[in-house]
């Protein structure tokens, strides 16, 4: 009695297994974003406060005193968006109520924005501490890739 | 009539002058943009125009019609001279009807320093014409896309202040400190003074002061803090102005100083589909002269409102907000600013109270659309302010409406 409840189960299970893989290997795999910046950056990681400072334009020199040069894709450019989201914890509206604080009153420079992934690399590949980020680390060469520790 | 006519033509002919040049360098800078991308020269602005309505005002124009007079176009520029130094400057041309003269202005023309940062601390300081950065939108407020409404709450962002409380020329600090335990914290001081042109004399006094108006001095300060991780946002300012009034060689008024004494708290709250803000307000407006030359009015103004916005679907969010204020806070249903004129001033000159709906909708990430309807009640944020209009503002009621597009880069 007590072989056949267990043999239920296992089919259940192995059932349960079978259609989670078949799921999981017909879904569009899920990148995570990495962040990176121009070798003369020369920092491993950053926490989560530390990036949010940086593209929220507070911090805006290294700590070996190069200057950040902030680069970002357009607003509604959904990495863009799950950057703000996942990486920063800021809902993209707040990141750009603060740039268009900072351009139209003066008081500070907004980050510079790309048309799309691969003007960003180049952008970040050519200027002295920039800074941005990228879904597939693949095709990246040349650059520092930053840890972003929690 | 003729007279008046003409000295209306020619700053309108002057006006489309400089709306038509700054246009055309918006769209060529918006072409090149592209160009400048690594260049420590960085070049934004905006394009924006509506049409507008008010009904039983003079708030837009005399004859209460439909108008355009709803333009805003600005150009910016800053430049890195260096680590440290920074240049960056705003034209704006601003279109409002009779909220404010129309025209071009230096919005702000500035040297920043960055005299210290390290990974908490940064202290920048500032020279030249500055923008007040003190209330919760106060430097934004003639950005189109950058402000809540196209009508701002007029208690704290009174257009017929406009000119005196954007900025002025003199220098700012500005002190941040963030870190994982106390937030974000923010503190800002400002001093200087404003250019207060005819026109403007016009919208604040009104037509039969013959005078001038002298900025004296405007010292402000605020501060803001935004606890760790915390989607809520508080800020507190403080602000001292006076002004005098220079009489002419005939004149119906008399020289005068002014203070303008203005607090403000404020809070904000960013969620992901709700945000909500709310200001309040107490102004201390002394008048010593200018009636008679032994006049003395001393009166304290307190105001609140509170806003709230909702995003229906990406591209699309509605806005609501209450807004009340009171010119005198011991005279809240304006008795006594009747009686005291002889019944020459209505009584509904001591409030002004608005509500209002609104829409804006997102073609693209740089592209939109606004849509409001204000229901007003009042003539206390009404121009002239100094020498109210009556008879062009004979409704205590009266209602806006406005739709403006907006594009910016």
């Amino acid at each position: 009695m007590s072989s056949s409840v267990i043999n239920k189960d296992e089919i259940i299970k192995a059932i349960f297994l079978n259609v989670a893989a078949v799921i999981l290997f017909f879904s569009p795999q899920v990148e995570a974003i990495n962040i990176i910046s121009n070798i003369t950056a020369d920092t491993e990681s950053l926490s989560v406060t530390q990036l949010r400072r940086i593209y929220s334009m507070r911090q805006v020199h290294w700590q070996n005193g190069t200057p950040i040069v902030v680069y970002v894709l357009a607003s509604k450019n959904p990495l863009h968006q799950k950057f703000c989201r996942e990486q920063l914890r800021l809902f993209p509206y707040q990141l750009d109520r603060i740039w268009h604080k900072l351009t139209f009153s003066g008081y500070g420079v907004a980050p510079i924005e790309v048309a799309n992934e691969r003007e960003l690399i180049q952008a970040i590949k050519s200027t002295k501490g920039a800074i941005g980020y990228v879904e597939n680390l693949l095709e990246v060469k040349d650059v520092n890739i930053i840890e972003i520790d929690d | 009539m003729l007279t008046s006519l003409k000295l209306m033509i020619r700053p309108s002919n002057l006006s489309n002058y400089y709306f038509s040049t700054l246009c055309s360098l918006c769209l060529t800078m918006s072409i090149n943009a592209a160009e400048i991308k690594n260049e420590p020269l960085q070049i934004h602005g905006f394009v924006a125009q509506g049409v507008i309505d008010a009904n039983n005002s003079n708030y837009i124009n005399t004859d209460e019609s439909i108008s355009l007079e709803l333009t805003e176009v600005g150009i910016n520029a800053s430049y890195q001279l260096n680590d440290d130094f920074r240049i960056a400057g705003q034209a704006v041309y601003l279109n409002g009807g009779n909220r404010y003269h129309a025209g071009p202005r230096l919005d702000y023309l500035l040297l920043e320093w960055d005299a210290f940062h390290n990974e908490t601390w940064q202290a920048s300081f500032y020279v030249g014409r500055v923008k007040n950065n003190h209330w919760l939108y106060s430097s934004t407020r003639d950005i189109p896309f950058a402000r809540p409404s196209i009508i701002n709450p007029q208690m704290t962002y009174f257009d017929g202040f406009r000119d005196l409380a954007v900025g002025g020329d003199g220098a700012a600090v500005k002190l941040s400190y963030s870190d994982d335990v106390l937030g974000e914290i923010d503190f800002n001081f400002s001093r200087g003074k404003s250019v207060i042109s005819e026109e403007q004399t016009d919208v604040i006094i009104g037509r039969f002061a013959l005078g001038k108006i002298v900025h004296d001095l405007d010292t402000q300060a605020s501060t803001y803090w935004r606890p760790s991780y915390s989607q809520w946002r508080f800020g507190i300012s403080a602000n001292d102005a006076t002004f005098s009034y220079q009489q002419a060689g005939i004149d119906n008024f008399f020289d005068s100083d002014f203070v303008l004494q203005f607090y403000t708290i404020n809070a904000i709250y960013e969620g992901e589909f709700w945000q909500f803000s709310a200001e309040l307000v107490q102004e201390r407006f002394v008048i010593n002269g200018f009636y008679f030359p032994d006049f003395h009015r001393d009166e304290i103004g307190q105001g609140y409102y509170l806003q709230a916005s909702y995003q229906l679907e990406k591209n699309l969010s509605i806005l609501t907000r209450y807004e009340s204020f009171y010119a005198n806070k011991d005279d809240r249903n304006g008795s006594e600013l009747a009686q005291n004129s002889g019944g020459l001033v209505p009584s509904y000159f001591g409030f002004h109270h608005d509500s209002m709906i609104g829409v804006s909708y997102d073609f693209s990430d740089k592209f939109r659309v606004n849509a409001e309807y204000h229901w007003m009640q009042g003539g206390a944020r009404l121009s002239p302010l100094v020498q109210p209009n009556p008879i062009a503002n004979d409704s205590k009621n009266w209602q806006v409406w406005a739709i403006q597009f907006m594009y910016w880069f």
